[in-house]
């Protein structure tokens, strides 16, 4: 296991000292570059009350590369797949080394309060989306219950 | 005076003759040697010789001698007569005759006279004389001396040779006659050989047979039995037996053969210890020690050499051959064999060329051992077993406050020993474990064959009954010695090298023996004038004893190990009283006042190799007027212990310094090294002359037994030699050795060496190519016309170049401490020009103008309108803040700052999977050839100027990211960087000073231009740990790289390669060695598409080739044009 650029270990501090309100992140023990992370349903989405659960990987190229993110909680959701892939631009293309692990975890809670059914990963989901809206955000909200209530 | 007369027959003398052979007989068949000791008999032999020139009618002339010198016999007056002018007339020959008688009389108590009658003596065996005393005057040789009487004679074999009759005879010789040799002209000896030393005459034409029986000559031998017999005959150390066993049963006519038997025996004359001595005691004196190559060879000597190849021809005839080893060999078949040897006359071609293999009997077995052989033959010199059944020694901890490990202890055992400091105390050893019971080399073991001679198998056992029945009998051919018992090799050296692999920790080793024994407990001061050794130097000051400093050790180290050395004394010694002192530079006081006249003189007196070679120098330069021994120095006392580290220093003996060390006196001697053969064999000869190893220490005796066989690619034989002598006297444990309980000597962590590929800039690029042409041409053309070797210095200047352009552009000129060929080259100026040339016709391409520049510059002073803003600026890529240095800084087009690797790292990232550059902050595209930067100027002022990319060498941009992310993750790290290029380790002590902040990262540096003084204060300070810093050990590969020990880092890099991968090695070894806890990792940055690439190639193959044995200078260089012609296919 390659050291850890002091980047990594800063951000870590930050996460912990000076925590995102609804976001948990914390480093595994094994592999500080593995981060079990929560985010909670933003309010006024059909994620309301739910906390999920993800997993983050700093690749050893961080920060000239995206972090990988991945839900491990089910989620209904037209930009997240069954296996938990999101797509969200600052992940791929736009990812910049001046993100960080805190603004990419900003930004997938973002995407649970505005679902981009234009540009889907889950296609069914995003069909559900764009044909029955309601039907759509009922079931979110249904899922959310079901899989990412608290406890 | 006798030419002609040998065929020619005298009947008046007949009588005289056969009386003599008579007599001959008589004292034969009772004692064969008794006759040699009886000087009337040897008396008779001249008047023979010589009254066979003078006609039968002197017979009445010898009458009328007899009348006027009363009771003279027939044979004496006959040669007195002989003595006279025989164109004279009869009275003046009587008196001449009669005066010469007189004079006779007198010469006998006068030994230095050289009248006539003297000779016979002289001629024979003169060496024999010589043995106890070889300086006495040669003319004295004719004196008689008591010769060692024959106690008993032992059968070696027999021959059967082919005879040439040289006189006709009236019947058939008798089957089973006796027949003897004999000189036919007692002269020979002087016309023997030419001044030269080549053969002059056939020995044939001076050995006769004489049947006994008649009492005359009746045939010669062939040549190469002459060659065997000749230097026997008259002497008692080989006794021979001719017996007539064919002759075709008809009489002889001249000309026609006939066989013989001739059974050979050892008596136990050669045998005699006091004689055998002779050699060593004659060539040891230190008047002779160095000139033995080029004196031209005595007449002595030539007679000894002759007598040494008869002894080898006859070993060779008899089939006599020496046991491999004690117990295998050729031993029962021997006496088997040694059945007589039927000679046909068609033989005789045969033996003839058997005979040129008689001078190297070594090489009946020979097999031929390639070079890399060599080097596992060198291993297995060393008995593994017995070194894992060493005690161990533990030193007291009231001296040694270390602890050692299992194989030091047994190492300080072995050290011990070989001082012979368990002679007195404790029951560890006896002497004989040290020295084993190795046979010296150059003796060789005889079984005694079965008694085959003509006698024996006519059952006459009595008659042979020898005195000792030993089975086996010892020889040295080499110098025609004999013993009856086993010549076990001793070494009296104290002393001995130490010759553990690097990293295994020798001076620990070493120390623990010096302060177990730090001075000599059997010296009484009281004697002070007492057991001193002469001084072997001659400095005008023969009278001189030099006092003996019986409690201090010299310890003479190159000189970047001095305070390493000290360092480690220090940690060592436990005992208050013990100290040490540095005897270098403005430090040199009175040694002789230091070490003799004071009450705690120092126990270890530290020196370098440069300090020993300039007083020396000082010394020997001196012509005029008498050294006070105060002037003397280091060469003033006779230490009691002198230890050599790294002492493969000394391996080239032409030079000052090996010179110098060699002079130093002292009682006991060590060297150590990893690495007692650098490049050939006789590397090995220095140290053995430096520990005075007799007789090896004498070139001539290195040269006949090594060199020389080694030249002659006899590897076996040169190495049982070098291994029997360094057997006893060298200690070698490698790091892949295990102990008794089958662990690693030492068990060192992981070692992993990565290359990193490094790609040019274009800036580089350009100059590289550059630089690549005209090396090529020049090669090319040097290959073409076949001149590649003329062109050698030239083309190596091109390499050197191509090598610095890898490395950074600014070392263009600088030349290369390492590369001792190129020294003092005019090319490496010019080229630094050209260098120019290239530049600026890459500037002028340059793609940002001017204009542009300011535009850009100016964009961004809007933007930060307080120039001071720039130094608490944050790098959003690593998150850094401030960065730091201010100079770090390099802003994008739209104004937003990062750190320089930062920003350089995500241009490469991005390019590399061909993504768009776009700033990191705002996204927005930007160029990476119109980056600024943040320029300091001295007062503090800061400005922006264009980012230069190509101004920066790739190599040490890798070498600062990759420092950068170690400083990143592990803070605390202590790093080493190795170059050969001095002037790279300036540059790079700039770059990493100004890219880092002196918080983050401490630079030093290391290298041959530093003080004793500034050494050992940067070794201390990069060794203490500090956990908030990164420690950069800048070092150059020649200063840096032995003996250093920095295992406090684990980390290395190594910015350039070098020819050898042993330099580099060495260089590892530095902190992969005892005392490393962490994994070792290094790092070769290593140019793509360049020479770099090339020349790890080159290491492999050298790496294959097994380096360290390389032949010679000339298989050197041309080992490097195949080299050359690798790096330019």
């Amino acid at each position: 296991m390659a050291s850890l650029p002091k980047r990594i270990i800063k951000e870590t501090e930050r996460l912990v000292s000076d925590p995102v309100p609804g976001i948990t992140a914390i480093p595994h023990e094994e592999n500080l570059r593995y981060f079990q992370v929560t985010v909670e349903g933003p309010e006024q989405s059909p994620y309301e009350n739910g906390v999920f659960n993800l997993e983050l990987f700093l690749p050893d190229d961080y920060p000239m590369e995206a972090p990988k993110v991945r839900f491990l909680t089910k989620i209904y959701h037209p930009n997240i797949d069954r296996l938990g892939r999101i797509c969200l631009d600052v992940l791929k293309n736009n990812w910049s080394p001046a993100l960080q692990i805190r603004t990419v975890l900003l930004s997938v809670q973002a995407l649970l309060a505005s679902p981009n059914p234009n540009d889907p990963l889950a296609n069914d989901v995003a069909e559900e989306w764009l044909q029955n809206e309601d039907n759509a955000i009922a079931k979110a909200r249904e899922w959310t219950n079901m899989y990412a209530s608290k406890q | 005076m006798n030419s002609g007369s040998d065929t020619q027959e005298s009947v008046g003398e007949y009588p005289v003759k056969k009386r003599f052979f008579n007599d001959d007989l008589d004292t034969n068949r009772e004692d064969p040697d008794e006759h040699l000791d009886n000087q009337d008999s040897l008396l008779f032999q001249t008047p023979i010789q010589i009254g066979s020139n003078e006609s039968s009618n002197n017979s009445n002339e010898v009458k009328e001698l007899q009348e006027l010198i009363l009771g003279l016999s027939d044979a004496d007056a006959s040669k007195l007569l002989a003595n006279t002018d025989p164109k004279a007339d009869k009275s003046t020959r009587l008196s001449d005759a009669v005066g010469v008688y007189f004079e006779q009389q007198l010469s006998i108590r006068k030994p230095k006279s050289n009248s006539p009658k003297t000779f016979e003596t002289s001629w024979q065996f003169p060496w024999k004389k010589n043995r106890k005393r070889t300086e006495l005057d040669q003319s004295e040789s004719s004196t008689k001396k008591p010769r060692s009487s024959v106690e008993w004679r032992r059968f070696i074999g027999s021959v059967q040779v082919t005879a040439l009759a040289t006189r006709p005879t009236a019947k058939p010789l008798k089957y089973g006659g006796k027949l003897t040799i004999k000189q036919s002209s007692p002269e020979v000896s002087s016309k023997l050989y030419y001044s030269n030393g080549r053969k002059r005459a056939s020995m044939a034409n001076f050995v006769r047979l004489i049947d006994i029986e008649l009492g005359r000559e009746v045939g010669r031998v062939p040549e190469e039995i002459a060659t065997i017999l000749f230097p026997f005959i008259g002497s008692n150390e080989l006794n021979f037996e001719i017996t007539m066993i064919y002759c075709n049963n008809k009489r002889l006519s001249v000309g026609d053969s006939f066989i013989v038997q001739l059974d050979c025996f050892l008596t136990s004359v050669v045998f005699d210890s006091s004689l055998n001595g002779r050699v060593a005691s004659n060539t040891s004196s230190p008047e002779k020690r160095g000139f033995s190559q080029n004196v031209i060879e005595s007449e002595e000597e030539l007679r000894q050499k002759g007598r040494r190849l008869a002894f080898l021809s006859l070993f060779d005839r008899v089939k006599l051959q020496y046991m491999l080893s004690e117990n295998e060999g050729p031993t029962e078949n021997i006496s088997d064999t040694t059945e007589v040897i039927d000679l046909d006359e068609d033989d005789v071609d045969a033996y003839e060329t058997d005979v040129s293999d008689f001078i190297k009997p070594t090489q009946i077995q020979e097999d031929v051992l390639n070079v890399n052989q060599l080097k596992s033959l060198y291993k297995a010199t060393l008995s593994m077993e017995s070194l894992k059944n060493l005690p161990e020694t533990d030193p007291s901890p009231d001296v040694f406050k270390l602890t050692l490990r299992r194989f030091q202890k047994q190492g300080l055992t072995w050290l011990l020993r070989r001082e012979r400091e368990f002679d007195e105390s404790t029951s560890l050893s006896s002497e004989e474990d040290v020295d084993g019971d190795m046979m010296n080399p150059l003796w060789k073991q005889f079984r005694w064959p079965k008694d085959l001679s003509w006698e024996a198998q006519k059952k006459r056992p009595a008659d042979l009954k020898s005195k000792n029945d030993d089975e086996f009998f010892y020889a040295n051919l080499h110098t025609g010695e004999f013993s009856q018992t086993k010549p076990i090799l001793k070494s009296l050296v104290k002393g001995g090298i130490l010759a553990d692999e690097m990293g295994l920790g020798k001076t620990i080793s070493m120390l623990s023996l010096v302060l177990s024994v730090p001075h000599d407990k059997k010296y009484n001061c009281s004697e002070q004038m007492g057991e001193s050794n002469t001084p072997s130097i001659d400095l005008h000051m023969s009278d001189y004893v030099k006092p003996y400093a019986y409690k201090t050790t010299l310890v003479v180290v190159p000189m970047s190990l001095l305070s390493q050395w000290q360092h480690e004394f220090e940690k060592s010694v436990s005992s208050p009283d013990i100290h040490c002192e540095i005897y270098y530079g403005g430090n040199n006081g009175n040694v002789r006042k230091l070490l003799t006249q004071v009450k705690t003189p120092p126990s270890v007196l530290l020196t370098t190799y440069g300090t020993v070679q300039h007083e020396w120098s000082r010394l020997t330069n001196k012509t005029s007027g008498q050294i006070e021994p105060d002037d003397m120095g280091l060469f003033s006392v006779e230490y009691f212990r002198v230890v050599l580290d790294e002492g493969h220093t000394i391996r080239n003996r032409n030079t000052k310094t090996s010179k110098s060390l060699m002079d130093l006196s002292s009682a006991r001697r060590w060297i150590l090294t990893g690495t007692p053969i650098i490049n050939r064999l006789d590397d090995l000869y220095s140290m053995v002359k430096f520990l005075r190893l007799e007789p090896w220490s004498q070139v001539g005796y290195w040269k006949t037994f090594v060199s020389e066989p080694f030249e002659k690619k006899n590897y076996k034989s040169a190495f049982d030699v070098v291994s029997s002598i360094l057997d006893p006297v060298l200690l070698r444990r490698t790091k892949q050795m295990r102990d008794v309980d089958g662990n690693r000597l030492v068990e060192l962590p992981p070692k992993e060496i990565i290359v990193e590929k490094v790609s040019f800039n274009r800036h580089e690029d350009a100059l590289y190519k550059y630089f690549l042409n005209r090396a090529e041409s020049s090669v090319k053309e040097g290959l073409d016309r076949g001149d590649l070797l003329k062109k050698y210095s030239t083309i190596l200047v091109h390499i050197l170049r191509l090598r610095q352009v890898c490395c950074h552009a600014d070392l263009l000129g600088s030349q290369d401490e390492n590369d001792e060929d190129l020294a003092g080259n005019k090319m490496l100026r010019e080229s630094f020009n050209a260098s120019k040339a290239v530049s600026n016709e890459y500037e002028t391409k340059a793609l940002v103008s001017d204009e542009e520049v300011q535009e850009i510059v100016g964009r961004l002073y809007e933007k930060y309108p307080d120039q001071n803003k720039f130094r608490d600026l944050e790098c959003s890529i690593c998150t850094s803040e401030p960065i730091d240095p201010v100079t770090q800084t390099v802003f994008t087009e739209c104004g937003h700052p990062f750190c320089e690797m930062c920003i350089l790292e995500y241009v490469r990232f991005q390019s590399e999977r061909q993504q768009e550059i776009k700033c990191p902050n705002c996204r927005s595209k930007f160029d990476p050839k119109r980056l600024t930067t943040v320029k300091e100027s001295s007062e503090g002022g800061l400005s922006l100027v264009l980012y230069d990319t190509g101004s920066k060498s790739s190599k040490i941009t890798s070498l600062m990211k990759s420092l950068k992310r170690l400083q990143d993750a592990c803070p605390g790290e202590q790093v080493m960087v190795f170059s050969q290029f001095s002037s790279y380790l300036d540059i790079m002590e700039k770059e990493l000073c100004a890219s880092f902040s002196k918080a983050e990262l401490i630079v030093y540096k290391f290298d041959g231009r530093l003080s004793m003084k500034e050494r050992s204060r940067v070794l201390e300070e990069f060794a203490e740990k500090d956990l908030s810093k990164l420690k950069v050990l800048l070092l150059s590969l020649k200063a840096g790289g032995v003996g250093l020990n920095l295992t406090c880092a684990s980390k290395a890099y190594m910015m350039d390669p070098w020819w050898s991968p042993s330099l580099e090695d060495q260089a590892i070894d530095r902190i992969h060695r005892i005392g490393q806890v962490n994994n070792v990792k290094v790092i070769r940055f290593i140019m793509e598409h360049s020479i770099e690439e090339k020349m790890l190639r080159i290491q492999e193959r050298k790496r294959t080739l097994g380096e360290a044995v390389d032949a010679d200078e000339d298989e050197r260089r041309k080992r490097r044009i195949e080299e050359i012609r690798m790096l330019f296919e």
